[in-house]
């Protein structure tokens, strides 16, 4: 049940990384860390209770949001929703990420939200982080006693639980660069517009004319975590894309997800439905974000 | 058409700039000094259960805790939340069954939600942190979530009255064989060629008003109970708590603080009775009440879902021969509002079409649900879904054009309207079909969109409603407006009726301008203190503008009356050879003779003596207009909307492309409220249609009480929509309007359904329309083929 007012909380206001890591170090198993906070403040307006919450509003350099054709896309931080919409590089070589970013939550979340939280709250309906998921990426994770590097694809363990441990910062997104030929595409199905997801997908794909030569493609809502469709994306390596393919692949998705009944829809509708949402994620991407 | 001035003029809403800017007073945002805060203990474990053991002592030594109250520590009386009881005679009551079933706090918890106590502390945080430590235990008991389960012959009784937990069925006295009927149905099923009947299913929607319920209440120094309340009813509130704590009407206030939002959800009492038990055990100090949005959801009323069957008989040539049908509603778990609906649901029903016979049964069962009350259409767009779909079967069966058959079969001037007995004085819904047929190019897109083949395919369907302006003859329709002119010739008006965002203050307000024959700026309306204003039954079945208006045109008649009366003698002319213009009374004919309106109110307040005569200048006394007005109907709104809409057939997503909604209105006394109303009622009837309903667990336990999980249309949702205003005056009208609070709500939700059913060619009968149930019923369909 929600309250109107807050548990107690000491809020700490690191101006560094090197700060906000020492403040990790000593409370992290009984802190938080504050970005854009739309998660945390409904958290703590739920149930959620928490000593302190170290907050990144003065920590410089985490809201960067840069491109280079060579080192591909790193995402800060603090980046919010808005700062993806407004980048003519992601919108141009990242087109599953700025479009998840489109749709995501409301306007005035997307503001405030950012795309490293998204990653981080682990839920298997994230817009933003399942389009990431698709194009590919690896999370810098900072302590005091060091750097680290983690693949997304090594990243969720399980509902609400990450590789992040409890004195680690993290601290910037590292998205490849476009490999040549590169498509991608994000998708998803709501209950209305300004929802969450009752079942997404994203697809990147490296095309040489119809031929594929590689594809990650990756759901949302169909289990504890989000997933890799590595059937899916085996049969899209073997052949052109036809529609027979893309019938192949519709009747694939269904053996590889595990979706469950809840209030935004039935495991046997995001069963039905699934391979329809990959087939037209897939012919997305192909289209250039042209939806046919 | 007369000359009018104000009416049927864009003028500034009263409301706009305090409520755009942020200055708008909610409740929420009215301090006092002294000011405590109180906080509800409910339970959320259970929605069925009795309470074994509670445990306050642990919150009353909490910090700033001031008092502690259990079931005990309150009045005893039981109550009705809902206002019916006021609104029909004593006679009516006892034939209506309505019953006292609820009380403060309880011990037998019937709803997810029910209050068990409170903590009233000298902050909101402190009563929350103090809330948690009161301990309570519970035995659970079985829950009844639907008419079905609650009158099973083993069901726990809610109430003993009510036996087989049927808290109302339309009353033997009233309505022979328990129905709402004329002809004999039977008879006339038997002459029918097509027969067509179905079993429906209508959602649990919520109102979803903006301002979650908020109330502060203070037992002042001088033993009155003072109510700060954002209601939609200040006087029968005010009688309301007046019977429920003792007290002479003299010492109950209700202030009215600005209102975010109704749609029936501030209907009668909410919360008025557990703030002012909290107020009223520590005199003298104001107490405020804040609900979560969780909260105002579980304790406010919402629209009454159940299942809902119905059959009806036709004629190979159309004609409607007889129709049957039966609303059995989950109630919930108190009384509130349990008659109402439960007739209104079959008025609508039997106000729309000719057929030979009707015959309609209404039902409310106890159910472990939150209560259901009044919501915009107070059961007829329930009708809508269900009436609509099934003409629209019948069309099909006959193969005859939806549009063509509801001209020839709707009911119009002269029969018998959603009362029998009352026949309709207006009705310009032929207009309304045709001008929404020719502006959404219904014939060739009909045409168009047979034997479809694609993924997505179009479909297009029409509905159309009946409603009222005020509940004449089945609620007492009375409102009392008072006009008092001050020596600067502007005047105040000063009557009971809340305004919840429609915009009634602006267009009763034109009619008071009109009426008088002032600028729009002379008047000013004053509104929302029960100590000031006169007897009014509420903001509710889209009577404000209707009786309000009345009221307020009576009253300002009488102004008008008295400057006339006056003039004549300071002219030494008849009244019938003067005429107002910009507020000087002239004589006809005669261009020097006149006197100033400004001249008359100043010498009524300031009749002061001429020195020189000894002779009083001008007419003595402060002129007041009055009225105590009981409309003479109740000037039926009709109207008809067409939906195009696309289905996936992949996945059973439906986009809404258009909407039309066209409506006889009577007069638009402000084009732009009215579209506001219809655009929000199109709003909320897309919702109830496609995405709204409120769902429990098999335990009970509310699951979507919040705006994460409960999802409406929003802006972004919203097809292009075109609103057309019919302006056929109605007769009885204040300068021939009619009500059209709910209006809007009715059809959008018949039609999109219809064009559902066009496109794909299957009725979905329960509501919502989620793709979901697209998609099994396009499988199960197939299965049938294949």
């Amino acid at each position: 049940m929600t309250s109107r007012v807050m548990a107690e909380f000491d809020l700490l206001l690191p101006y560094s990384v090197s700060e906000a890591v020492t403040l990790l170090a000593s409370h992290g198993d009984k802190a938080a860390v504050l970005a854009g906070g739309t998660d945390l403040l409904v958290a703590l307006k739920f149930d959620y209770a928490v000593e302190n919450i170290i907050s990144l509003a003065q920590v410089p350099g985490l809201d960067k949001l840069t491109y280079d054709p060579e080192g591909g896309l790193t995402i800060g931080a603090r980046v919010t929703l808005v700062d993806i919409l407004k980048s003519a590089d992601v919108k141009e070589h990242y087109p599953a990420l700025w479009q998840a970013a489109k749709v995501f939550a409301t306007p005035q979340l997307r503001n405030t939200a950012t795309v490293l939280g998204n990653i981080l709250r682990a839920s298997p309906a994230g817009d933003c982080s399942l389009a990431l998921y698709a194009l590919g990426g690896t999370l810098t994770l900072e302590s005091a006693s060091g750097r680290r590097e983690v693949d997304l694809d090594d990243f969720w363990l399980s509902y609400g639980v990450t590789a992040r441990k409890n004195d680690e910062l993290a601290i910037a997104l590292q998205v490849p660069a476009p490999q040549a030929g590169q498509k991608s595409a994000f998708r998803r199905m709501t209950r209305v517009t300004e929802d969450l997801s009752k079942l997404n997908a994203a697809v990147c794909l490296q095309m040489d004319g119809d031929k594929c030569l590689s594809a990650r493609v990756a759901m949302g809502c169909v289990g504890p975590t989000l997933v890799r469709l590595p059937k899916v994306e085996k049969i899209l390596r073997q052949a052109g894309i036809t529609p027979d393919l893309l019938q192949e692949i519709s009747d694939t998705v269904a053996s590889e997800i595990a979706p469950i009944d809840d209030i935004r829809s039935s495991a046997d509708y995001r069963l039905k439905v699934a391979g329809v949402l990959v087939k037209r994620v897939i012919m997305l991407a192909l289209n250039g974000g042209n939806d046919q | 058409m007369e000359d009018l001035k104000v009416v049927g003029k864009r003028v500034e809403r009263v409301d706009v700039r305090a409520k755009v800017t942020g200055g708008a007073l909610y409740a929420a945002d009215v301090q006092l000094a002294g000011m405590l805060y109180g906080k509800i203990v409910r339970c959320y474990d259970h929605a069925h259960a009795r309470v074994t053991s509670l445990d306050l002592s642990e919150a009353a030594k909490c910090k700033g805790v001031i008092k502690v109250l259990g079931p005990k520590d309150v009045t005893q009386k039981e109550y009705n939340a809902s206002v019916l009881d006021m609104m029909v005679s004593a006679d009516m009551r006892g034939v209506l069954g309505d019953i006292d079933d609820q009380s403060i706090f309880t011990d037998h918890v019937k709803h997810y939600g029910d209050a068990i106590a409170a903590v009233i502390a000298t902050s909101e945080e402190a009563a929350e942190r103090a809330a948690e430590k009161i301990r309570v235990t519970y035995e659970e008991l079985p829950v009844y979530m639907t008419a079905e389960a609650a009158k099973h012959p083993d069901a726990l009784q809610f109430r003993p009255e009510k036996p087989g937990n049927l808290a109302f069925q339309l009353p033997e006295m009233a309505f022979p064989d328990n129905a709402y009927a004329w002809g004999d149905v039977e008879d006339s099923f038997a002459g029918a060629d097509i027969i067509v009947e179905d079993s429906f299913y209508v959602p649990k929607q919520k109102q979803c008003q903006m301002e979650p319920g908020t109330y502060i209440a203070l037992y002042d120094d001088q033993k009155r109970l003072n109510c700060w309340t954002s209601t939609q009813m200040p006087k029968l509130v005010q009688k309301k708590l007046a019977n429920l704590f003792e007290l002479p009407m003299t010492r109950v206030r209700i202030n009215i603080t600005v209102i975010g939002g109704g749609f029936g959800a501030r209907l009668g009492m909410v919360l008025e009775p557990e703030t002012c038990a909290l107020a009223m055990a520590v005199p003298g100090r104001p107490v405020k009440l804040l609900s979560t949005r969780e909260e105002d959801w579980v304790t406010s009323p919402s629209r009454h879902p159940g299942k809902y069957w119905m059959k009806m008989g036709f004629k190979k040539d159309g004609t409607p021969v007889a129709c049957d049908a039966r609303f059995e509603n989950y109630k919930g778990a108190y009384y509130v509002d349990a008659s109402g609906t439960a007739f209104t649901t079959g008025a609508w029903l039997g106000g729309m079409y000719k057929f030979d016979s009707l015959r309609y049964r209404g039902e409310s069962y106890y159910t472990n649900q939150s209560i259901c009350g009044a919501f915009r259409g107070y059961g007829n767009p329930q009708t809508n879904f269900v009436m609509e779909q099934m003409v629209d079967r019948g069309c099909a069966e006959l193969g005859v054009d939806p549009i063509e058959w509801r001209r020839k079969w709707h009911k119009t001037i002269g029969d018998d309207g959603w009362c029998i007995g009352v026949p309709y004085n207006s009705c310009a819904l032929d207009e309304c079909l045709d001008r929404a047929s020719a502006a959404i190019g219904w014939t060739e897109k009909r045409a168009k969109y047979k034997n479809q083949t694609g993924t997505v395919r179009r479909g297009i369907g029409v509905a159309v409603m009946n409603h009222t302006s005020g509940a004449m003859p089945m609620l007492l329709e009375h409102t009392v407006c008072d006009v008092l002119m001050h020596q600067d010739a502007t005047v105040t008006i000063n009557l009971a009726c809340s305004d919840m965002g429609q915009g009634s203050h602006t267009t009763l307000r034109q009619v008071a301008a009109e009426t008088l024959g002032f600028p729009y700026e002379d008047v000013h309306m004053s509104v929302g203190d029960t100590d000031a204003a006169g007897f009014d039954i509420g903001a509710h079945a889209s009577r404000t503008l209707y009786v309000g208006g009345g009221a307020v045109k009576q009253a300002c008649e009488d102004v008008r009356r008295q400057l006339f009366d006056r003039a004549a003698l300071e002219l030494e002319e008849d009244v019938g050879n003067l005429y107002m213009e910009d507020k000087i009374i002239h004589v006809k004919g005669s261009s020097n003779k006149s006197i100033s309106v400004q001249t008359i109110a100043d010498q009524g307040v300031n009749n002061f003596m001429n020195p020189e005569t000894g002779e009083l200048i001008g007419q003595p006394g402060q002129i007041q207009g009055y009225a105590s007005f009981f409309p003479p109907h109740n000037a039926p709104p009709f109207g008809a909307t067409i939906a195009e809409v696309e289905v996936d057939m992949e996945t059973g997503e439906v986009r809404v492309i258009e909407l039309v909604n066209a409506h006889d209105v009577g007069r638009a006394i402000h084009p732009g409220v009215v579209e506001g109303q219809l655009d929000g009622g199109a709003q909320q009837g897309l919702g109830m249609v496609l995405t709204e309903e409120t769902y429990y667990d098999d335990k009970g336990i509310c699951l979507n009480n919040n705006f994460t999980d409960y999802k409406m249309f929003g802006p972004s949702d919203m097809p292009k929509m075109t609103n057309i205003l019919v302006e056929n005056p109605d007769p009885t009208g204040p300068f021939g309007a009619k009500g059209v609070g709910e209006a809007g709500i009715v059809p959008p939700v018949g039609a999109t359904a219809n064009a559902i059913f066009n496109a794909i060619g299957i009725q979905i009968l329960e509501a919502p329309i989620t793709p979901e149930k697209i998609l099994k019923a396009l499988a199960e369909k197939e299965k049938g083929l294949s």
